[in-house]
């Protein structure tokens, strides 16, 4: 058997039916083997014998293998090693191989240190205030620009044709600023993708198609078509949307539209298929027609997830639309690179800060907003509900509903005319990017960006989770005492991670280019940094659903808290964190995609900096298309797993 | 009168869940139905109303052949049946008062209804349904916020809203405890009894086949294969009925 396992790796031990383990030993296998041939002449982990150049990794290739024999002798004598060695390992070629290829270079940490502290200090002092003449502190002209000014303008036309007031005169207006026009563009594209994405959804669900004719090909056309859509980040969107429409407001919310229509269809779509069909007999037994049935027994159930998903949206869009403008034009994304071009990081810096202010805000109303939808209402009392249209309270958001919507709507530039005159460009586009270019040069150029990208995101997830774990401890509630002292640090580390997570990883590339200069490292750095704050999170909060009976046995019998910690704590959350930080490693290989649009290297950069400007669509196609297979590999092999651990 | 004649269900899938079965119900009765899980007791009564369309045989209500009714007709038929389902089957999300009103939908005008709106009369009578089912004070609050005995009673009520000369009910109390089967099963006498609403209902124990049903029909796998009073079903009918080695059973 060993022998098997010397010739074919795993080979043995699938023999002696202990399948996975064979499988998996053959896979590991596979990948360090392709791994190191790919990266070969990428000059990574190179060693020269004599006049032969190789990698020493072949090594440790060897060193799986040896365990590989002995693992298969093992269990012919019936012991069964842990597998341990072998993910070592494996794991090992993977994260040398990664470390070289993303380009890390520690060192730069270090002698570039001087550029880390100055952009740290002009992130503490955000260009926001400004002394004025007098030495009184004033809101400076850039806060203008973010959060809007008050400014005279012309009265409305309206007044002046009613007669109320002359022509000509100035009244006191706001104008809004960029954060604002932010909000409004992810209001917008909220609105738009929920419309559409409920017809469409009800043809991406099972249930519904199965009772009409060719059901089945409507079904798996539309459930491709989702998933592709959304496997392509809202600012590859943008930079395919500004040759249909221009560059502007509109072209953002268009992009933040495509890719939420998607992502809503698909979770609407899985809603409907799991409605309740007990009502549906219910009420067509009763002799109610189709409509009537869809009204009474398909809508309540599936309005209250509906809207939930929906706000889950907005709070998603909104953070999108932060960074949208960088390619979309619109919004505070392109004042953001406005400011880096001009190399103005105060600027900069006061854009961070009202986009943490604005998607704090906006995460906690739509978590909370859900939290009442999740819990219904749940009426105890016998008496008859108002109908709304008696309440002041519902005429007043209604109407306060329709004026931001029409505010929006002016705000984020929409042209629906635009929509049917795109560029002839826009035409070439199309037909060019479903024309794959299958160059040699361009593939091999397309792989090695891809698989940087995936990397930058195995070690951003690596790096920041690894940071974010000792983090966590500390804002857990149930680990931290009483006191006052645990307290304050449990709210500073939670403010820590709930500003750095609000905002996206490519708005901190900035920083680290800055830092380490240009690059896959800075892209990296940057993802671990909203990783830190996204993983933090979860972590801390997989921490406080433990059982805490355990801890409190254990904390019982006398032990310290360190040591209730490792035996009452770390058995329970260690399937948590590792499915967390494979969900997160899926996450920010999306996020990785896009990061090279703001300098931070990979696939986005390719994309950005060498295909889209220079019209090469059909490269910018086999790119995308790649785009696509890997993040929809990732997703399903992600939830599969995750499955699996919980 | 509902005549079921020669009645044959085969699924899609092949499975034979009805084998030609012929009977009659007469205005007024209490029929109860029995016979061992997957005998397809489930499955006749949806044959009758239609939510499952027979393969073959036919199905006469007060000389209507529901079978082959259009489907207008059809609509028009089953406003009449009302059924009740074991499993309840409220609209869990929207309030009891709606869920029994959607029992008058069959009336209504379509573009009316699909905007909310029931006249004073229905939502007169959907309140009265309710406080004789003892749950006048439960009407705005939300389904599934009833334990199942109350819910089961909602059903009844919605039901009741049709104004049925008919009514099935499939297995109405088996998700239930004994006491509140009790319950349920003398409301349905009581609608037999009082309203003079002819009813079919699928039952799992026998002593309340004999406390409750006027006649009863056996099926074993898809077969008719027992027809009379329920004080017929001696120990060998019961045997014949539900296979050798069962026992009886007693539920208080
Ligand atoms: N939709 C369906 N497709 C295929 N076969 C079905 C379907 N519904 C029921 N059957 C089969 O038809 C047979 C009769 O089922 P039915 O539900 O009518 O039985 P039942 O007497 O109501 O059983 P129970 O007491 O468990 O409710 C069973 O063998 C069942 O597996
Ligand atoms: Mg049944």
């Amino acid at each position: 058997m060993a022998f098997l396992s010397f010739v074919i790796p795993g080979a043995g031990q699938f023999y002696l039916k202990e399948r996975g383990r064979g499988g998996s030993i053959l896979a590991a296998a596979l990948v360090q083997f392709g791994l190191i041939s790919w990266s070969l002449n990428l000059k990574v982990a190179q060693w020269t014998v004599g006049r032969l150049t190789t990698s020493w990794l072949w090594i440790v290739v060897g060193l799986f293998w040896i365990w590989n024999v002995y693992d298969a002798y093992n269990i012919t004598q019936g012991k069964s090693g842990s597998g341990l060695i072998g993910i070592f390992l494996t794991a090992f070629v993977i994260y040398v191989i990664a470390w070289q290829v993303t380009d890390i270079r520690l060192d730069r940490l270090v002698t570039r240190f001087g550029n880390a502290l100055k952009i740290l200090n002009d992130i503490i002092h955000p260009d926001l205030f400004a002394r004025d003449a007098s030495g009184h502190w004033i809101p400076s002209e850039n806060f203008g620009y973010i959060f809007g000014t008050i400014q005279s303008q012309p009265v409305p036309d309206i007044l002046v044709r009613l007669k109320l007031v002359s022509a000509g005169t100035l009244i006191p207006g706001y104008q809004a600023g960029k954060i604002v026009e932010t909000i409004a563009l992810g209001l917008m594209a909220t609105l738009f993708s929920t419309i559409l994405a409920v017809p469409i959804s009800f043809l991406a669900a099972r249930n519904i198609t199965a009772r009409i004719p060719g059901g089945v090909v409507i079904y798996y056309v539309m459930r491709t078509f989702l998933n592709i859509v959304r496997a392509i980040d809202t600012l590859i969107w943008g930079l395919i949307v500004i040759l249909w429409v221009g560059l502007g407001s509109f072209a953002a919310v268009i992009a933040l539209t495509i890719h939420s229509i998607a992502a809503l269809g698909k979770l609407f779509s899985e809603e409907v298929e799991h409605i309740d069909a007990g009502p549906i007999e219910a009420v067509t037994a009763t002799g109610a027609n189709l409509f009537q049935t869809i009204r009474y027994a398909v809508i309540p159930q599936i309005v209250p997830p509906f809207l939930g998903y929906t706000l889950l949206r907005w709070d998603i869009n909104v953070r999108s639309a932060t960074i949208v403008g960088m390619v979309a034009g619109g919004g505070i994304g392109f004042f953001i690179i406005e400011s880096l071009r001009l190399s103005a990081y105060t600027q900069y810096a006061a854009a961070l800060w009202a986009i943490a202010v604005v998607v704090i805000i906006v995460d906690y109303i739509s978590a909370k907003w859900r939290e009442s939808i999740e819990a219904g209402v749940v009426q105890t009392s016998a008496a008859k509900p108002r109908p709304f249209y008696t309440s002041l309270r519902a005429w007043f958001f209604i109407v306060i509903g329709v004026a931001a919507f029409i505010y929006c709507w002016n705000l984020s530039g929409i042209d629906l005319k635009a929509l049917f005159e795109p560029a002839p460009t826009f035409w070439q586009l199309i037909r060019s990017f479903v024309s794959f270019n299958l160059d040699p040069e361009v593939t091999s150029a397309v792989i090695a960006q891809m698989m940087i990208t995936i990397f930058q995101a195995l070690l951003a997830t690596t790096l920041g989770g690894l940071v974010a774990i000792p983090f966590s401890f500390l804002a857990a509630h149930n680990l931290m005492g009483r006191s006052r002292f645990s307290l304050v640090i449990y709210y500073l580390i939670r403010t820590l991670f709930n500003i750095v997570r609000s905002i996206e990883a490519i708005l901190y590339v900035a920083i680290f280019f800055y830092w380490v200069s240009f690059g896959p490292f800075a892209g990296m750095l940057a993802l671990s940094l909203t990783t830190f704050g996204l993983i933090g999170k979860l972590f801390s909060e997989s921490i406080e659903n433990i059982d805490s009976g355990l801890l409190e046995a254990i904390t019982a019998t006398g032990a310290t808290r360190f040591q209730a910690i490792v035996y009452g704590v770390l058995p329970q959350i260690v399937p948590p964190f590792v499915s967390y930080s494979i969900y997160q490693w899926d996450i920010n290989i999306r996020m990785a995609t896009i990061v090279g649009f703001a300098g931070g290297g990979g696939i986005g950069s390719l994309l950005y900096n060498n295909y889209f400007p220079f019209g090469e669509y059909r490269s910018a196609g086999t790119a995308v298309a790649l785009i696509v297979i890997v993040v929809a590999i990732m997703d399903f092999a992600s939830s599969k797993l995750r499955e699996k651990l919980i | 009168m509902l005549r079921v004649e020669h009645l044959t269900k085969i699924y899609p899938n092949g499975t034979t869940a009805l084998r030609d079965v012929s009977f009659e119900v007469n205005d007024g009765e209490f029929l109860a139905v029995i016979g061992l899980s997957g005998s397809g007791k489930s499955t006749l009564l949806r044959c009758i109303n239609r939510l499952i369309e027979p393969t073959s045989g036919r199905i006469i209500w007060n000389d209507l052949d529901v079978t082959a009714a259009p489907a207008s007709e059809l609509r028009n038929i089953r406003r009449q049946i009302g059924m009740i389902f074991q499993q309840f089957n409220l609209v869990k999300r929207s309030s009891v008062l709606t869920n029994v009103l959607a029992g008058r939908l069959g009336y209504n005008n379509p573009s009316q209804s699909l905007l909310n709106y029931f006249s004073p009369a229905d939502q007169k009578l959907a309140l009265e349904n309710l406080e004789q089912l003892g749950l006048a004070d439960k009407a705005h609050v939300r389904a599934d916020s009833l334990s199942g005995g109350q819910q089961q009673r909602v059903g009844i009520a919605r039901a009741l809203m049709q104004d049925p000369k008919l009514v099935l009910a499939d297995e109405p109390v088996a998700s239930l405890d004994p006491v509140l089967a009790h319950s349920i099963l003398k409301y349905l006498e009581q609608m037999n009894k009082e309203r003079k609403i002819t009813v079919l209902c699928s039952l799992h124990f026998l002593d309340l086949v004999h406390r409750y049903a006027t006649r009863a029909i056996a099926l074993k796998e898809g077969q008719l294969v027992f027809q009379g009073l329920p004080k017929e079903i001696d120990d060998a009918q019961f045997k014949a009925i539900y296979g050798q080695e069962a026992e009886r059973v007693t539920i208080i």
